[in-house]
């Protein structure tokens, strides 16, 4: 008799969890239908990535603001995250189930633009929005000359150091508008002792600083968009990895276990003393200002000067509008609205990432204080242009399986950069 | 023969060893969890916090509504191992028994079913849930769960049946009882071992799973833990260890629960086929 209760419970369990499984529908629709509420108002799906809480409570702040003043069209966060929102958006769009305003970053979105996802805002943005967002980093979101998406935030990397250790050295810290990779190298020789490596350089996946810091030297890569695209790697591409290969085998001032970690695997070297120098993404100066010992004297360093001057690819955060939206232009007209510098300077502030706008850049500089690295950070911004790797719609797979790849066996001292090349070379299309 | 003293200590010394590598990763994690920032970015690292932080586990809670996380986690994996056994068990014992062309193709259905990755189903998955208006619901995430784990344990049980003597149930039936009350008072209590396993992987598989849920579920509200816990891998690989830790310890007891209470099942129900085999 006692299985039998056992049984009955267990039955009875399954049923009420399956009712109750039975009864949670979510409320997104896909910004494919409708979208239509009850009472005529539009809602318009709005699938953010901003993962800081600071960030969050920015998107949260403009969307109810806009929704107190536009009653007609409400807009309703999904909040979701970065890790797997790929994948996610390509089940969306293939089910029909997007939301209208998508958040993702240029290089991820341009592939969707390609497959005619995307709505162009080209006529939709207002110029004033236009107009604050320099013509190199329009040129990151554009595609078959249609804009493609806002751009709002991105990052720079950025030379770090322990200003203390440079004196010690008897080096003086670098000032001006940039600094060139010799001076980078001279610095990284001098302070590097038994006990301290110059340079720790997080480079355990190395595609995405290579490809952005290789405009510098214009190292553009491909020529071409879409499909039709063409791969070069000669002296130019290959500057960016040589030199990175001179300091850790040649000179021994780069770190080369730091080779192997990750940038923020480096930080914990850099606050521990024992390596003079990190080259991060802008964004860990917001870490630094958080979590670096308090007799740590650190400083940001003038941006990464090449031949061609402080540049480097520009792959910012972006908001796009789902073509199949029923609501493309109220859509277009949030983002408007969103592209205020308050909003995208708030952002900013929360993800320590750069804004896209010279507005939200004037805000944030004026509210920072240019602090905590703030001035040298912003001054980067002026280098950050569109790159050809942007456009290219294989890129994506070629950085996992064959750029990451062949620059960690580089960097490993395991090939040569002319095997580099023809790797890189033989494994595009 | 009596194991020497010093085989016995190496024996001691090898398993003080393998529970210590099991044990590392929780202990660190535990440990991360109430670790300040600075402290989780520097080179001294300890398993003993220098400074106990238990902001950690606030952030947590607060953020990212890892409770409703909890909740809705605890709920489909619930639902899938009740299904899972519930269908499991049946099938199973049909597989074991019955001869014929059934049992052939669903052992060939089985094995094929493992050979299918993930990311080539999903979006026609996806498009087929979307007809039958089941994206974006806990109940049809359950459903594809239950769909994903039956394969593996329809093949687990099926060697839990197969070990069961034929002549237990000719007995059983020799002495008046027919198939269903054979098979509820002879074979499913010799089968608890088996069921225990089945409905420990199934609830454990549906707890971790990601990938299918983060495809599926659209609405915040709906998320499961495993989405909410990758919510704190930002943007640039920025890696909100401490609040994660916290997140990943917290997603741990309901776990680490329901394994003890089915795991004590699970010896119960060995004992008793034992001596009733």
């Amino acid at each position: 008799m006692k299985k039998n209760h056992g049984i009955v419970a267990l039955a009875l369990l399954s049923a009420g969890t399956l009712a109750l499984a039975g009864c949670q529908q979510g409320s997104a629709s896909g910004g494919g239908e409708d979208g239509d509420g009850g009472d005529g108002a539009v809602t318009l799906q709005f699938q953010s990535l901003s993962d800081q809480p600071g960030a969050q409570a920015a998107v949260s702040a403009a969307v109810d603001s806009w929704n107190a003043d536009n009653p007609d069209v409400q807009v309703e966060i999904l909040q979701a995250g970065w890790d797997g929102a790929y994948d996610k958006l390509i089940t969306q769009f293939t089910g029909g189930t997007a939301p209208d305003i998508i958040h993702f970053d240029a290089a991820s979105i341009v592939p969707f633009a390609s497959d005619g996802y995307l709505a162009d805002l080209s006529d939709g943005l207002s110029d004033e929005v236009l107009a604050d967002v320099p013509e190199g980093i329009w040129d990151s979101v554009t595609v078959n000359d249609q804009i493609i998406a806002y751009p709002s935030t991105m990052q720079s990397y950025m030379v770090f150091a322990n200003a203390d250790l440079l004196a010690a050295a008897g080096v003086e810290v670098p000032t001006g508008d940039s600094m060139t990779w010799d001076q980078l190298r001279e610095i990284a020789q001098a302070t590097t002792t038994a006990d301290v490596y110059g340079l720790g350089w997080g480079l355990g996946s190395p595609a995405a600083t290579v490809m952005t810091l290789a405009q510098g030297f214009g190292g553009d890569f491909f020529s071409g968009s879409g499909d039709d695209v063409q791969i070069e790697v000669g002296p130019n591409e290959l500057e960016v990895p040589e030199r990175i290969h001179q300091m850790a085998y040649e000179d021994a001032s780069l770190d080369p276990v730091s080779l192997t970690q990750s940038g923020s695997d480096v930080l914990a070297s850099f606050y521990g003393g024992t390596v003079a120098m990190t080259v991060q993404g802008s964004f860990q100066a917001a870490n630094m200002a958080g979590d670096a010992p308090e007799d740590l004297n650190w400083v940001t360093l003038p941006p990464l000067a090449g031949s061609e001057g402080a540049l480097q690819a520009a792959n910012p955060q972006t908001y796009s509008v789902n073509i199949d939206s029923a609501h493309v232009e109220e859509a277009t007209a949030f983002l408007n609205y969103f592209a205020s510098g308050e909003t995208i300077g708030a952002i900013a502030q929360a993800d320590a990432l750069i804004p896209a706008s010279t507005s939200a850049r004037e805000i944030v500089a004026t509210e920072t204080g240019g602090e905590n690295g703030w001035d040298q950070i912003l001054a980067s911004a002026d280098g950050l242009v569109g790159a050809p790797f942007l456009h290219a719609d294989a890129y994506a797979a070629w950085k996992d399986t064959v750029l990451n790849p062949a620059l960690q066996q580089y960097l490993g001292d395991q090939i040569t950069a002319d095997q580099l090349a023809q790797q890189l070379t033989e494994g595009w299309g | 023969m009596r194991t020497s003293p010093r085989v016995r200590a190496g024996q001691y010394v090898l398993l003080a060893g393998f529970l210590l590598f099991l044990g590392f990763p929780v202990l660190w994690i535990v440990s991360a969890s109430f670790k300040s920032s600075a402290e989780l970015n520097s080179l001294s690292a300890s398993l003993i916090p220098n400074e106990w932080v238990f902001t950690n586990f606030t952030e947590a809670l607060e953020r990212q509504n890892l409770l409703r996380s909890a909740a809705n986690s605890f709920l489909v994996a619930v639902c899938t191992m009740v299904l899972g056994v519930v269908l499991t068990l049946p099938m199973s014992y049909a597989l074991a028994r019955l001869r014929g062309k059934l049992r052939a193709a669903g052992t060939v259905w089985i094995l094929a079913t493992q050979v299918f990755p993930q990311i080539l189903i999903i979006i026609p998955l996806f498009l087929v849930l979307r007809t039958v208006m089941l994206n974006d619901t806990l109940f049809g995430l359950i459903l594809v769960y239950v769909t994903f784990t039956l394969p593996f344990t329809l093949w687990m049980m099926q060697g839990y049946v197969a070990a069961i003597p034929r002549e237990l149930e000719d007995a059983g039936a020799m002495d008046g009882a027919n198939r269903f009350r054979v098979l509820l008072h002879i074979v499913f209590p010799l089968l608890r071992p088996g069921l225990m396993a089945t409905a420990m992987f199934t609830f454990v598989s549906a707890w971790n799973e990601f990938f299918l849920a983060l495809v599926l579920l659209q609405s915040p509200e709906l998320y499961t833990l495993p989405i909410t816990l990758r919510s704190f891998l930002g943007a640039e690989g920025q890696t909100q260890l401490g609040p994660l830790a916290a997140g990943a310890v917290l997603a741990t007891i309901p776990s680490v629960i329901v394994f003890g209470f089915l795991q004590k099942k699970l010896t119960g129900g060995m004992l008793a086929g034992a001596v009733k085999g």
